[in-house]
C-alpha cells in the first residue's frame, strides 16, 4: 500500500477542480471574508446590515446549489471520488443553506436588541454552514473529519454568546467537552478504520470490509464510529449536553443546533454506514437500533416532564432523532436499503421545517411574555390567533398528525422500517408507534394551553412580532403544509443510487 | 542492531556529552568556589524588590490570546513545511493552494489587530 | 533494540498519562501531558514518520501544553476545587467501569486482530519520504480540506475576540428563555 504511494510520488499531477461544483463552498468563503471586515469598517449603529448580508451570501451559496440541480443528471466527483456534488449532496445542500437563512431571520432582532457581537456571530454561523455545506459532500474520514470539526467549532462559542449569562456559559462549556470527547471517540475509531483497511476514502473502506470477515478492530472501530456520530445527533446515552445546551444558548441558536447540527450529524452517520460499512449489518444495525429505541423513549419521557417550552422542545428533538435512526437501523435489511437514504432525507427536510416553526413561535411569543415556562402560551390564540394557528400547525406536524409534513416523515420511517421485514424491524416499529402516542401527548398539552386556558395575569396586549420573525414563520409555516399535502416534491430527493453510484465504478 | 537505531545513536551520545559536559562544569566550579551562605544571599533577587504574594497566582486573559495566536501559526507552520520541501514539484498550483491558506489565515490575524486584540492595554 | 526502545516510550506515555488525571496540582498534570506527548513523538521516531514527530513536539508538546498552562494560570491554581466532593454519587465507578470496560474491549480487540493485518512494507529509508508523502496528499487529495482547515483557524481568532473583548453595554436578558 505505502509502496504503491511511493511509486507515484513522481507522476503528481494538479487534481482537477470542478469550481461550478465547488461554487457553494467558495461563495461562502468569500462570504466569510467579506462579513469579517464589513464588520470591521461600519459601525455600531449599522451593525444591522450584516444580517442582510449574511442573508445574502446564504442565497447567493444557494444559486449554484440550484444551477446544479437544474445541470447535473451525473454526479461531480473530485479528488479521486473523495468530493461527491450529486443528488444526494444537493438537496442536503439546499437543507442546511435553508436552515441557515430561516436562523439569521430569527436571530437577526435577538442580537440587535441584545448588543452583541452581531458581525462575529454571523461569522461564525456561516463557517459552521460551511462546514456542513461541506459534510454533504465528503466521501473521506479525513473530509469528513474536518467538516465536523468546522461545523462543531463554532457551534460551541454560539452556544455560550451571551457572556454574561451563567447558564450560557454552562451551555457553551457542556457543548464543547462533550463535542471535543465525541470527536475524540469518532477520531479514535477512524484511526482503526484506516489502520485496517488502509484508506481514508468510504468506497475504498466499504470494498476492504466487504472483500472478508470483519476482524475485531474493525468491529471496534465502526462502533466507536457511531458512538462519536451519536454525540452529535443527540442519541440516548449520548444526549446528556442536549437538554442543558439548548436551554442556555440563545433560542436561535439552539433552532440552529436542534435542526442544522443534528442534520449534519445524520449526514456524515448516513454517507459511513452507505458508502463504508455496507456490508457490516452485524454490527452497526443492532447497535443504531438499541440507539433508536432508547433515544425515542427516553426523550419522550423526558419531554412530558418538561415545564419549560425550549426543554420540552429539546426533549422532543432527541425523541425525533429516534425517528430519523430507524431507517438506519434496518438499512442493510430486504428492500428497506432503497428506501433508507430517502425516509431520512425527507425526515431532516420535514423536521428542519417544522422545528425551525416550533422555534420561531417560542421566539415570537417569549418576546411579549418574557418567559419560557409552556403556561405562559396561555391564551394565545385570543390575542394573537394568526401565531396559534401556525404555533398548532407544527405542534401537530411534530407530533405527527396527517395531512401536515410531520406525517410524511414519519410515514416514510415506518414504511421503510416494514420494509425491512425482520423481526427487529417489526420490533422497532411497533415501539416507535407506542412512542408517536406519547409525543402526541406532549404536543397537544402545549396546544391546550394555546386554545383553552386563559393568558397568564389576564395580559392581552397583542404580540409586536418583528418582520424577520414572521418571514421566518411564514417559510417553515408553508414548508410544513406544503411537504405534507404535496409529499411528492421530496419523495423523488435521495435515491439510494444518488449516493451509492460511486461504488459501481 | 537495525538501521533506525544506528541513525539516532549520534543522538544518543550528543545528548550524553550534553549531560556529561553540563555536570563536569558544575562539578568543577562546586568543587573550587568559596561557599558561605547566608539568608540574605538565599532569597531571590538579592538586590531586588521583595516578592509579593504567592508564585500561584492568577494571570490575565491577554497572555492567553499571545499563546493561542501562536499556536494558529505554529500549525500553519506545520502545514507549510511539507509544501516547502518540495516546492518546485507542486508548481504553480501548490502556489496558488498555499497562498489561499496563507491570506485566509492572515485575514483572521488583520482582523485580530483591527480589533485591537494585539494591543497590550 | 527496538523493543526497549517501544517499552521506554511506552512507559513514558502511561505514566504521563496517569500522572495527567492523579496529579493534585494542574500544572503537573500539564507536565505529566508533555511526558505523554514525547512519549508518542518516540514513538512516531520509532515508525519512522520523522515529520510526525518534530510536528508532535513543536506543535503539541511545545505550543499546546503552553496554551493550556497559559489557561491554567488565566483560571488560577490557587482557587482548585475540592474533588472529594461528589454531586452525582455513582458517576465515579460508573466512570471506572465504563474506562475498565473500553480498555478491556480494545485490548481485546488487538489482541484477536494480532495476525490479521499483514505488516505493510517498509518506507523507503531517506527520512524525507514521509514528508513528501505527506505534501502530495496535501495537494491532491486532500486540497480541499486542507484549505478549509484555515477557516477554522478564522473561527480560533473570532472566538478569541469574542471571548476576552468587553462587551460593550449589558443587554437585558431577552434572548433567552429562561424560567
Amino acid at each position: 500500500m505505502i509502496a504503491a504511494i511511493v511509486a507515484q510520488l513522481g507522476e503528481w499531477t494538479a487534481p482537477v477542480i470542478d469550481w461550478h461544483a465547488l461554487a457553494p463552498e467558495l461563495i461562502l468563503v468569500v462570504g466569510i471574508n467579506l462579513v469579517l471586515f464589513i464588520d470591521l469598517n461600519i459601525g455600531e449603529a449599522r451593525k444591522w446590515a450584516m444580517a442582510t448580508l449574511t442573508g445574502f451570501v446564504l442565497l447567493a451559496a444557494f444559486v449554484p446549489v440550484v444551477t446544479l440541480a437544474v445541470i447535473g443528471d451525473a454526479s461531480r466527483e473530485m479528488f479521486d471520488g473523495r468530493y461527491v456534488v450529486d443528488h444526494y449532496a444537493l438537496i442536503l445542500k439546499a437543507i442546511f443553506l435553508l436552515v441557515a437563512y430561516v436562523v439569521v431571520l430569527m436571530s437577526q432582532n435577538e442580537l440587535e436588541e441584545g448588543g452583541y457581537y452581531q458581525g462575529e456571530f454571523y461569522v461564525l454561523m456561516l463557517c459552521s454552514v460551511l462546514g456542513m455545506v461541506m459534510m454533504a459532500s465528503s466521501r473521506d474520514l479525513v473530509s469528513i473529519f474536518v467538516a465536523l470539526e468546522l461545523l462543531s467549532i463554532p457551534a460551541y462559542m454560539m452556544a455560550a454568546w451571551r457572556k454574561r449569562d451563567v447558564r450560557s456559559n454552562e451551555a457553551g462549556v457542556k457543548y464543547y467537552l462533550l463535542g471535543v470527547f465525541a470527536s475524540a471517540v469518532l477520531l479514535y475509531g477512524m484511526s482503526f478504520l484506516y489502520g485496517t483497511t488502509g484508506s481514508t476514502k468510504l468506497v475504498e473502506i466499504g470494498e476492504v470490509l466487504a472483500s472478508g470477515d470483519l476482524i475485531a478492530m474493525q468491529v471496534v472501530a465502526i462502533a466507536f464510529v457511531i458512538a462519536g456520530l451519536a454525540f452529535k445527533v443527540s442519541a440516548v446515552p449520548f444526549h446528556s449536553w442536549a437538554p442543558d445546551t439548548y436551554e442556555g444558548a440563545p433560542t436561535p441558536v439552539t433552532a440552529f443546533f436542534s435542526v442544522a447540527s443534528k442534520a449534519a450529524g445524520f449526514v456524515a452517520l448516513m454517507s459511513l454506514i452507505f458508502l463504508a460499512f455496507p456490508t457490516a449489518t452485524g454490527v452497526y444495525q443492532p447497535l443504531i437500533w438499541v440507539l433508536a429505541v432508547l433515544t425515542m423513549t427516553v426523550g419522550n419521557v423526558m419531554a412530558l416532564r418538561q415545564t419549560n417550552i425550549v426543554r420540552m422542545l429539546a426533549y422532543s428533538s432527541v425523541s425525533q432523532g429516534g425517528f430519523i435512526l430507524m431507517p438506519l437501523a434496518v438499512a442493510g435489511t430486504g428492500d428497506a436499503s432503497q428506501s433508507a437514504v430517502r425516509a431520512v432525507i425527507v425526515y431532516l427536510l420535514i423536521y428542519a421545517f417544522m422545528n425551525l416553526g416550533a422555534f420561531a413561535v417560542v421566539i415570537a411569543v417569549s418576546r411579549k411574555t418574557r418567559s419560557g415556562e409552556i403556561t405562559s402560551f396561555g391564551g394565545l390564540f385570543g390575542y394573537a390567533p394568526g401565531m396559534a394557528a401556525v404555533m398548532t400547525i407544527f405542534m401537530a406536524s411534530l407530533a405527527g398528525i396527517p395531512p401536515l409534513g410531520g406525517w410524511i416523515a414519519k410515514f416514510n420511517v415506518f414504511k421503510t422500517v416494514i420494509d425491512a421485514g425482520s423481526g427487529a424491524a417489526y420490533a422497532l416499529a411497533v415501539i416507535a408507534a407506542v412512542n408517536t402516542v406519547i409525543a402526541a401527548a406532549y404536543y397537544m398539552r402545549v396546544l391546550r394551553q394555546v386554545w383553552m386556558m386563559p393568558a397568564p395575569d389576564g395580559d392581552i396586549t397583542p404580540l409586536a412580532t418583528p418582520a424577520p420573525v414572521t418571514a421566518a414563520l411564514g417559510i417553515t409555516a408553508i414548508g410544513t403544509l406544503v411537504l405534507g399535502v404535496l409529499p411528492g416534491l421530496v419523495l423523488r430527493f435521495g435515491d439510494l443510487q444518488d449516493l451509492t453510484g460511486a461504488l459501481g465504478r | 542492531m537495525s538501521l533506525f537505531l544506528r541513525d539516532y545513536l549520534t543522538v544518543v551520545w550528543f545528548g550524553l556529552a550534553a549531560v556529561l559536559l553540563a555536570g563536569l562544569l558544575l562539578g568543577v566550579s562546586a568543587a573550587i568556589r568559596p561557599s558561605r551562605p547566608s539568608y540574605d544571599k538565599q532569597i531571590a533577587y538579592e538586590s531586588g524588590v521583595d516578592p509579593v504574594g504567592m508564585g500561584w497566582s492568577q494571570s490575565q486573559i491577554r497572555y492567553y490570546v499571545f499563546a493561542l495566536l501562536f499556536v494558529i501559526f505554529d500549525v500553519e507552520a506545520v502545514f507549510i513545511f511539507p509544501w516547502a520541501a518540495n516546492i518546485e514539484r507542486y508548481g504553480v498550483f501548490g502556489l496558488v493552494v498555499m497562498l489561499a491558506f496563507i491570506v485566509l489565515l492572515l485575514d483572521g490575524l488583520v482582523y485580530a489587530w483591527k480589533r485591537g486584540l494585539l494591543r497590550w492595554v | 533494540m527496538e523493543l526497549l526502545v517501544f517499552v521506554i516510550a511506552s512507559g513514558m506515555v502511561l505514566v504521563g498519562a496517569v500522572g495527567v488525571v492523579a496529579m493534585r496540582n494542574p500544572v503537573h498534570s500539564a507536565l505529566g501531558l508533555v511526558l505523554t506527548l514525547f512519549g508518542v513523538a518516540v514513538h512516531f521516531v520509532a515508525m519512522e514518520a520523522h515529520f510526525l514527530a518534530a510536528v508532535q513536539v513543536i506543535v503539541y508538546a511545545g505550543a499546546i501544553v503552553v496554551l493550556f498552562l497559559f489557561v491554567i494560570m488565566l483560571l488560577g491554581v490557587d482557587t482548585a476545587e475540592d474533588l472529594s466532593i461528589e454531586p452525582v454519587p455513582i458517576q465515579r465507578p460508573l466512570a471506572v467501569i465504563i474506562g475498565v470496560g473500553t480498555v478491556v474491549l480494545v485490548g481485546t480487540a488487538v489482541i484477536r486482530t494480532r495476525d490479521t493485518i499483514a505488516r505493510g512494507p517498509e518506507l523507503e529509508a531517506s527520512g524525507d519520504s514521509n514528508i513528501r508523502l505527506l505534501a502530495r496528499n496535501l495537494f491532491s487529495d486532500q486540497v480541499l480540506a486542507f484549505e478549509l482547515t484555515s477557516v477554522l483557524f478564522i473561527v480560533a481568532v473570532a472566538g478569541t475576540v469574542l471571548m476576552t473583548r468587553k462587551q460593550k453595554r449589558v443587554a437585558p436578558d431577552r434572548d433567552r428563555v429562561g424560567s
